[in-house]
């Protein structure tokens, strides 16, 4: 892997950020919504007796926890609808870059926008509602990796089917997550989900990870089992991206797919 | 008297083949391209000249058939063999949202140049066009951007230049600066060069070996005076139209000799 490439590409989606604001939608504009409008759910459902502050604290940091999944995977899924949109996949083919190279440039640029997504919702958490992620102290750490990995992994997923299906398919980039996110439980734990869809969500890892994280916020010990079962489930979800996005290249570019994009 | 110097090859594909469902794009075609030398790939639409150029840069896998560029044998050694070609096409465009100088600069970090900065204005330099350098991709006009594409295939000094239709859009001046910015690029870095054109005067004036293409299959190939002399004509279009009508042929020569008549 040659940096110099991986910098060309960072440097390339940097420009497209700058000079698009409807970029900075999902940067900026909906993490602050989302922080909103979840933290005042909670405030509304404590306030009718429910739950107290801690309804409060699951809603937000579910919400904000499932923008790390979002902001990973947007990053890396856009900056490749990027090349589609402006027929620019035929030009990179043809220079040295490699697929890794390409994918590690996208990531490492969707990173520094999760900075600033995340950024913005822990602030506002914070000057809103008095909520403090860092609270949860550093088994956050864990879970925050995992989410990232599984953000990335299901962007993989997407590309793959993009170059598979070609530029129609761009609608899974925002879809998927939502298909997703109410299997994970991101806001409850998975019991209250109809029970056909329990076994399903069990084989997430995000659902382990979003319970890891409801274990933290509930002050109790490091729940290490569910955080290994995730950190497995995360490592055979990335070798099944891995191989369904290189097998979709093989199509790609045995059926001349590219042509679809120049 | 001194010994002759074996020319480097710099392309050679073998056999090539791709089929496409009911289709067969190209079939059983060899591409030779040596240092320094100039080739033109020519043929109706469909017959399968773009197919055979996307196999040789490794955006499309063909059927069967080896192709070794730079010594790189593909798809094993792309990469690096991507290092050493260059790749512009008139039907594409540029990416969105950035300026031609930051277009320019991003492609030269991906061919690792140490300094885009210099490379940059010299191309365009070349090509007459550094007042574009500012402009962004969008506001270009098609020929300016087939222009921008061609500095972009040669920032790296590629030893491959690979165009397809590169002066489809361009008005005759404009063409007649890309035809006379290639010939010195590549006499002053002995670039060879694989190019595609239905502009055969152009093709005549480029190039010193000339390939035919029809269903996927290389009909007839050579210098172009040659075969222009081969068909009993004097020039490559006329070469061209006789190849292409062949379906027709006989109604095509008595229509033309009607109406000479």
């Amino acid at each position: 892997m040659k940096w110099h490439r991986v910098k060309a590409i960072v440097s390339r989606h940097a420009y497209v950020l700058r000079r698009s604001p409807p970029r900075w939608f999902d940067v900026l504009v909906w993490p602050l919504v989302d922080t909103i409008l979840f933290g005042s759910l909670g405030v509304f459902v404590a306030r009718q007796g429910g739950t107290g502050r801690a309804g409060v604290a699951y809603l937000l940091a579910g919400i904000l926890l499932f923008h790390v999944i979002f902001q990973a995977q947007i990053a890396v899924a856009v900056g490749f609808l990027e090349e589609s949109w402006s027929r620019n996949l035929l030009n990179l083919m043809t220079t040295p870059l490699t697929e890794l190279e390409y994918v590690a440039g996208v990531a490492l640029f969707g990173l520094l926008k999760l900075v600033l997504g995340i950024g913005v919702m822990v602030l506002t958490a914070w000057v809103a509602f008095s909520f403090a992620i860092t609270d949860i102290g550093w088994g956050l750490v864990p879970i925050f990796a995992i989410l990232l990995v599984i953000g990335w992994v299901i962007s993989l997923f997407v590309i793959g089917l993009v170059l598979r299906y070609g530029p129609g398919a761009d609608i899974l980039c925002w879809g998927i997550l939502f298909v997703v996110m109410p299997l994970s439980g991101v806001f409850y734990p998975t019991e209250a989900l109809p029970a056909v869809l329990r076994p399903l969500a069990k084989l997430l890892p995000t659902t382990h990870a979003f319970a890891a994280a409801r274990t933290l916020l509930s002050h109790q010990p490091m729940p290490w089992g569910q955080i290994a079962i995730a950190a497995v489930g995360t490592v055979a979800a990335a070798f099944a991206g891995l191989a369904f996005v290189l097998q979709m290249l093989r199509v790609f570019r045995h059926r001349g797919y590219v042509t679809r994009f120049s | 008297m001194a010994e002759s110097v074996p020319v480097e090859t710099i392309l050679r594909a073998t056999n090539l083949r791709k089929r496409f469902k009911e289709t067969q794009a190209v079939d059983g075609v060899d591409v030779i391209v040596r240092a320094g030398e100039s080739v033109g790939l020519l043929g109706a639409n469909g017959a399968g000249k773009t197919t055979t150029l996307l196999m040789i840069l490794g955006a499309i896998t063909p059927d069967s058939g080896e192709i070794e560029i730079v010594g790189q044998r593909l798809p094993r050694g792309r990469s690096v063999a991507m290092e050493q070609v260059g790749f512009a096409a008139g039907y594409l465009p540029l990416p969105d949202r950035l300026k031609v100088r930051e277009v320019l600069s991003m492609f030269a970090e991906l061919y690792g140049i140490a300094d885009p900065g210099d490379a940059v204005a010299a191309g365009l330099e070349r090509f007459r066009i550094p007042h574009l350098a500012d402009t962004m991709g969008v506001e270009l006009s098609s020929g300016q951007r087939t222009l921008v594409g061609i500095v972009r295939s040669t920032l790296h000094r590629p030893r491959l230049l690979v165009l397809d239709e590169p002066t489809a859009s361009l008005d005759p001046d404009v063409a007649q600066r890309v035809r006379i910015g290639l010939d010195e690029l590549c006499e002053e870095h002995g670039i060879a060069l694989l190019i595609t054109s239905h502009n055969m005067v152009e093709v005549e004036r480029i190039c010193e070996r000339v390939m035919f293409m029809k269903d996927g299959k290389v009909v007839e190939e050579g210098p172009p005076s040659e075969l222009a002399a081969r068909f009993g004509h004097g020039t490559l279009e006329d070469v061209f139209l006789e190849l292409y009508a062949a379906p027709d042929r006989d109604g095509y020569r008595h229509e033309r000799e009607g109406f000479k008549e």
